[in-house]
């Protein structure tokens, strides 16, 4: 396990405000499996809507089969389907080998019909969840959909809401997309306010990847609940880049990072604020990550500015890694508004969205190799967004980028430690 | 029976709903003394238990251990106890279940007092789902909509095996809600019988 956070640049500006990034990269413990994992306790939640008919569903139900088949007789499941009605298919019981065979009947019996009532099926999964609440494990509703919340409650920022709510009551929501009718705003924004992962699945052919992948994830978690703290002096404004839920209490931003799997990484960007000074003062900030479990052990990180003339701020040196994190940041959600904007038919606001973040980049680029890339990425899509896109390339740029800000892999998986030359 | 006062792991354990590993590792930490005995005859005191049940309390208001740990260092059992009968933050103490069956119209709204037909605000249950109006209508149904318990509710069906469901319209109240949950234990158990 390691912890670590670093600064773009130490120097601050005496009589402007100055803005420094900070990238913290956590790393979690590898599993220690001698006594087994902790049990899980997850909802299915599948849309059953008529658009849903066909592939879509009958390679869901099979994704949701083989799910079920990998967990333990401690774990705990769930099925919940819903249209505009919500039917719970196989109320939370233990995975014994019963429950399983007839877990897998049920299902079989499953077709599609109805309209969309995404939230009332989402929120019953998570009443199926919060029933049996694991205390150890992982308690998680995964909601697959094709489709809008059309029926029941439909506001985003509702649907978000619930979802933090529940998360701090440790049921975490995870969303899975299929096609090109769901709304990945409202999908991306429910698992990220839920604590759990937000998949875009393309063609219906990946559905049962999706779905092994992230129960795969739920049953390698080695820490829960883990959040890093970042203290500062008062004057200093904190604003977390990525887009992961953030709480800011007086002196004290906490950045929510959720369940870990064993060894993995996530690397948050956070923006720091700085007031006028005086030459020669110093300024702090501490960073502390802790988890529900402790498998964490509260490290803790300081890091120092300097107030220091503007000749010598011009002339300080770079840490390219923290430049090259937050650009990646900014592209990510510069495509992300651009995607917004083409798809309402602002096609010059799209245009100005990714060129001016392009500009900002150049600006500080040098000849750093990483950060020319990302830059000729950026560029190369503009007039890609200042025309009309198919709604697949919309969704994958969309996804891309919920991914860079998420700290997830390309497929939307979990990004793990590489091997060093340290590690066995 | 354990003395007064007194309570082996187990008993610890059932009490607070925190497992006894996570006990053991709470007193490695330090955020627990070590108890009195060894083994099997080892007992934990009252002290323990308000403690466990304060960082419990701490733990739902998402505070990592370290914090924890500041906030109860030094404190006596007096002040434990003072600290877990202050009201806590913003309603998080309240369970997932009932936040979820207040959102969906079953239950009651935090900080509020049981009412004999507890609902959600009006604004919620306008966009709650009515099985028998059509999809478009629901989202943008106008606040003058007849606010009489029928027409918010929602039928719950619950497969209880192959060819037994229970059906459920919603809102219920706590109680029932609680009832129908022993219904459900009641009704699988039975139904796990008629298989064997």
């Amino acid at each position: 396990m390691t912890f670590n956070a670093r600064t773009d640049r130490r120097l601050i500006r005496p009589t402007h405000r100055s803005l420094r990034f900070i990238l913290a990269e956590i790393t979690a413990p590898a599993s220690r499996r001698e006594h087994g994992r902790p049990p899980v306790n997850l909802a299915f939640v599948i849309d059953r809507s008529g658009s849903m008919s066909g592939d879509k569903l009958r390679l869901a139900k099979q994704a949701v089969q083989e799910a079920i088949a990998r967990l333990h007789t401690d774990d705990r499941f769930a099925v919940v389907v819903y249209d505009d009605q919500i039917d719970l298919v196989v109320p939370t019981t233990r995975a014994t080998p019963e429950a399983r065979r007839e877990a897998l009947d049920q299902l079989a019996r499953i077709d599609a019909r109805g309209s969309t009532n995404l939230g009332g099926g989402w929120l019953h999964g998570c009443e199926q969840v919060a029933l049996a609440l694991s205390e150890e494990g992982v308690n998680r509703c995964l909601l697959l959909t094709d489709g809008l919340a059309n029926v029941g409650i439909i506001d985003h920022a509702e649907l978000a809401r619930h979802a933090a709510e529940l998360r701090m009551r440790v049921v975490s929501t995870s969303t899975f997309g299929v096609g090109d009718d769901f709304d990945e705003v409202l999908l991306q924004g429910m698992a990220s306010a839920g604590g759990g992962h937000f998949y875009y699945i393309a063609s219906a052919a990946t559905i049962r990847d999706h779905i092994t992948s992230e129960v795969g994830e739920t049953l390698d978690v080695v820490a829960r609940g883990v959040t890093l703290e970042v203290v500062t002096p008062d004057g200093i404004r904190v604003e977390a880049l990525s887009t992961q839920p953030t709480l800011q209490r007086g002196d004290r931003t906490e950045i929510t990072l959720g369940d870990l799997t064993s060894e993995e990484t996530v690397s948050i960007v956070l923006r720091l604020e700085f007031p006028y000074g005086q030459i020669g003062d110093r300024l702090g900030a501490v960073l502390s990550i802790g988890d529900r479990d402790g498998a964490f052990r509260e490290d803790s990180v300081k890091l120092a500015w300097e107030y220091a003339v503007d000749r010598e701020n011009d002339a300080q040196e770079r840490d390219r890694a923290v430049d090259r994190a937050v650009a990646a940041i900014f592209a990510a959600r510069a495509r992300q508004e651009a995607v917004g904007r083409n798809r309402r038919g602002e096609f010059d606001g799209a245009r100005h969205v990714v060129k001016a973040t392009a500009r900002r980049i150049r600006g500080y680029a040098g000849r750093d190799q990483e950060l020319r890339r990302i830059l000729a990425e950026l560029e190369n899509e503009v007039e890609v967004m200042a025309a009309p896109m198919m709604e697949m390339s919309r969704k994958q740029a969309y996804y891309e980028s919920a991914n860079v800000l998420g700290s997830r892999d390309h497929a939307g998986s979990a990004v793990k430690a590489r091997p060093g030359p340290d590690r066995q | 029976m354990p003395a007064e006062n007194e309570y082996s792991l187990q008993d610890l354990a059932d009490l607070t709903e925190v497992t006894p590993r996570t006990i053991r590792y709470y007193v490695a930490q330090g955020l627990l003394s070590s108890p009195e005995g060894a083994g099997p005859g080892t007992r934990y005191s009252e002290g323990h238990l308000v403690r466990l049940r304060l960082i419990r309390q701490l733990q739902r208001e998402h505070l990592p251990l370290a914090e924890i740990r500041a906030r109860i260092a030094g404190l006596d059992d007096e002040a434990i106890t003072e600290l877990l009968e202050a009201p806590t933050a913003a309603g998080v103490n309240e369970s997932a279940v009932d936040y979820i069956r207040a959102v969906l119209g079953g239950g009651v709204a935090p900080g509020q007092m049981q009412a004999p037909a507890p609902m959600p605000g009006p604004s919620l249950l306008r966009r709650m789902a009515l099985p028998d109006m059509p999809a478009a209508a629901a989202p943008d149904a106008p606040s003058t909509a007849p606010s009489s318990i029928p027409d918010r509710s929602q039928w719950d069906r619950i497969s209880l095996a192959p060819d037994i469901e229970l059906h459920i319209r919603r809102p219920l109240s706590r109680l029932q809600n609680k009832r129908v949950d022993r219904l459900l234990a009641i009704a699988r158990q039975l139904l796990e019988e008629d298989q064997s």
